[in-house]
């Protein structure tokens, strides 16, 4: 956003972010910390399937809306329609458990297949970080995969609150980062509208 | 607030297929796998055909009425008729009488309405008879005028409104009365840009009503354009504050979709009742699921939480009766509530996505929710875009639709069953609440518990009944046995001692004679006398 005006210069952007991963690997748990730690009166009463946080950087304010989504493998089929215009995706998985990291490339390829790479910001998240006894994945192999994926990368613990928060506003900064290089390019607005991927942030200029 | 990024809105049958004709741009299923672009052609050409073919339709049908119209006395004025008027009927409103030709005009159920139209017509024509010929002419004049000549001139002030044009509010019901008057009311708060607002949604009103034979994905890009370019207008021109602007863009969503709702909810240019149909016959086939199956954490033994089912069920059955999108997403969120309260309530722990979408699953299930898909793809394609793509509503939209694809999909897989189970429920053959009916029996509410309980008495007295008859029987054979065994005894003994009868009279008149012996009997005694 290069405009002059004094409410341009800090502008307020809305992203989506979806959490991906099987059942159990925490998912909600690390939402649930990262919204509960920051803002504790203002804790969801319901439940943690959709969360809200607002961070402030240095460029802008940001919007994350967290959206939880259904690890159990038999809807894997119908997910699709969680990401569906998403600006982020978390990939949980479990450090415990190998099976988690491969399903979590599984829904890599999803994503690829859904987006185009400049479209979404996409993190791998190694959780339970506090098991590390039980460790199966090394950070190594973690990172090595992300780095191949040109993913963001992380290890976490939702538990013992270690990386959460950290792991969230390094998705805001690369959103923003992103939101600075497509103005400073100037892209053309995609032509065919039909095309469902265009979608690019909501911003409200406060 | 840019909505520039989020134009179309979401479309949620999006598949991954490229365009058909190897264009190059993806193309969609509701075009039968076409682009945007290609399908617009292969569509004309098809479209091209079809108003052909409904022309000569039409032309026949039109002789029909006139012939019709001829036998009454009002030969003069359906004389008058040209064919050529029915060109302006196609743009024309949608009045009692058009209905019923207007049919002819659409794709699907033609050879169907045939039928019922010249049936229609006929019995118009009978009507006619009984009227006067100046009654039908006006009538006529109604039918076959453009509504933009019955239409007071589009110029309208927001004074005007309360006395509003003949060509949008003919047929308003109350409810489009109130909203409207509402609506006004609201924008008043907004001065000059309500002014502004006003008169773009009127200008909106009457362009889709020349637009009602443009297809429903045309006639949904419409709408989403009209919302991006009004909320940009607001912003850049009359700076609104965004927070005003959302304000203002729900509104004049609910005023515009009270009144397109009947023209764009379920047309029957597609096949949202066809799909519609297919779920509801779906969710009735699999009534047999239960909560245990779908794993869903809710625990309904709690008074508590079959309340809150209760009313997530009512609320999701209520979307229906809203007109409005938002009014529909509400439900959907209102329904989302009560179910994270059931989990809540059950779990003692805020409830994540992995409880979330089971639970709203086994709701659908339960609910069997009417016109579900027509209601999913309407608020798809005349919402607000930046509702359903973020925000809270959004989320719970979606979920719901992972809801449907899930129902649609399920299989044995899904439940945890075997293949056999799962086929032998769904034809129907074994109810698995039967089989498991001891251990189930806690889950059942108090009305299925007593009909158990006197299904049980019921057997009792059956089997009582039964034993009382055979009983009953067997005396009946007894009875017979003896009665017949009395009989031959009696036989018997007859047999064995047969009565001898002696003929009465001849033992009467000789009682003497039989006396053989008398002969030898001395002489009976003469009295004689003695002197003694």
């Amino acid at each position: 956003m290069a405009g002059t005006s004094l409410d341009r210069t800090h502008p307020t952007y809305i992203y989506k972010v979806v959490l991906l991963g099987s059942t159990s690997v925490g998912k909600s748990s690390l939402a649930y910390r990262y919204v509960k730690n920051d803002f504790k009166e203002s804790l969801p009463t319901m439940g943690c399937a959709f969360l809200t946080q607002t961070l402030c950087l240095e460029a802008a304010t940001v919007r994350l809306e967290i959206w939880d989504t259904a690890g159990q493998e038999k809807y894997h089929s119908v997910c699709h329609l969680y990401y569906r215009g998403a600006h982020a995706a978390l990939l949980v998985y479990d450090i415990t458990s190998k099976e988690t990291l491969s399903r979590a490339k599984l829904w890599l390829q999803e994503l690829e297949k859904e987006f185009l790479h400049d479209e979404i910001v996409i993190a791998l998240v190694g959780n339970k970080t506090d098991l590390m006894a039980e460790r199966e994945v090394t950070t190594e192999e973690g990172e090595e995969f992300a780095k191949s994926k040109n993913l963001l990368y992380m290890e976490t613990s939702a538990k013992s609150n270690y990386h959460v928060s950290e792991v969230f506003t390094a998705v805001a900064q690369e959103l923003v980062a992103r939101e600075g290089e497509k103005a400073a390019v100037q892209r053309p607005a995609p032509t065919d509208l039909q095309e469902p991927r265009g979608s690019g942030p909501r911003c409200c200029q406060l | 607030m840019n909505l520039k990024s989020e134009r179309r809105g979401i479309h949620v049958d999006q598949s991954e297929l490229l365009c058909k004709k190897g264009c190059g741009y993806y193309g969609n299923p509701a075009w039968q796998g076409f682009c945007s672009k290609c399908w617009r052609e292969e569509y004309h050409k098809a479209r091209q055909k079809q108003i052909q073919e409904d022309w000569e339709l039409a032309e026949r049908l039109q002789r029909e009425e006139e012939e019709a119209y001829a036998s009454s006395q009002s030969t003069q004025g359906a004389q008058s008729l040209t064919f050529s008027k029915f060109e302006e009927k196609k743009t024309n409103e949608k009045t009692r009488k058009v209905t019923t030709v207007k049919k002819f005009f659409t794709a699907s159920s033609r050879t169907g309405a045939k039928k019922v139209a010249q049936e229609k017509i006929i019995k118009q024509g009978q009507l006619g008879r009984e009227r006067n010929a100046d009654n039908i002419l006006r009538d006529l004049k109604e039918i076959f005028t453009p509504s933009w000549e019955l239409a007071s001139p589009t110029e309208a002030e927001i004074q005007e409104a309360k006395a509003p044009s003949p060509s949008i509010n003919r047929q308003v019901s109350i409810e489009t009365d109130r909203v409207s008057k509402e609506f006004i009311e609201f924008l008043k708060t907004y001065h000059k840009p309500g002014q502004d607002i006003y008169k773009q949604c009127k200008l909106f009103l009457d362009t889709m009503n020349h637009k009602k034979d443009l297809s429903i994905e045309e006639q949904s890009e419409c709408a989403q354009d009209f919302y991006q370019n009004v909320a940009e207008k607001l912003q850049t021109r009359w700076k609104v504050s965004p927070e005003k602007v959302e304000k203002a863009m729900d509104q004049i969503e609910k005023f515009i979709m009270t009144r397109q709702y009947k023209y764009v909810f379920c047309p029957e240019t597609t096949d949202d009742e066809k799909k519609d149909l297919a779920v509801q016959k779906r969710i009735r086939a699999l009534h047999w699921v239960t909560p245990q199956m779908l794993c869903v954490p809710v625990n309904e033994e709690i008074p508590e939480v079959s309340d809150m089912v209760v009313k997530a069920i009512t609320d999701i059955i209520e979307m229906d009766s809203k007109r409005v999108p938002r009014d529909k997403l509400a439900c959907i969120t209102k329904c989302s509530k009560h179910i994270f309260n059931a989990i809540k309530i059950t779990k003692n722990e805020p409830a994540s996505a992995d409880d979330f979408l089971p639970t709203l699953i086994y709701i659908v299930l339960k609910g069997n929710p009417p016109r579900l898909q027509s209601n999913i793809q309407y608020i798809t394609r005349f919402c607000n875009p930046s509702r359903l793509m973020t925000g809270e509503d959004g989320y719970y939209f979606t979920n719901l639709c992972c809801a449907v694809a899930f129902i649609e999909k399920l299989d044995a897989q899904s439940l945890n069953l075997s293949q056999e189970d799962f086929d032998r429920y769904m034809s129907g053959q074994t109810s698995p609440k039967k089989q498991e009916s001891d251990s189930w029996s806690p889950d059942m509410c108090v009305g299925v518990k007593q009909m158990y309980k006197n299904l049980d008495l019921l057997y009792q007295l059956n089997e009582r009944q039964e034993r009382i008859v055979s009983e009953a029987k067997k005396l009946e054979k007894d009875l017979i046995d003896w009665t017949d065994g009395i009989t031959k005894e009696v036989q018997d003994i007859v047999e064995k001692y047969p009565l001898e009868i002696k003929p009465k009279n001849q033992a009467l008149a000789a009682i003497d004679s039989e006396n053989v012996e008398n002969d030898k009997l001395p002489p009976p005694l003469q009295p004689q006398v003695y002197a003694g």
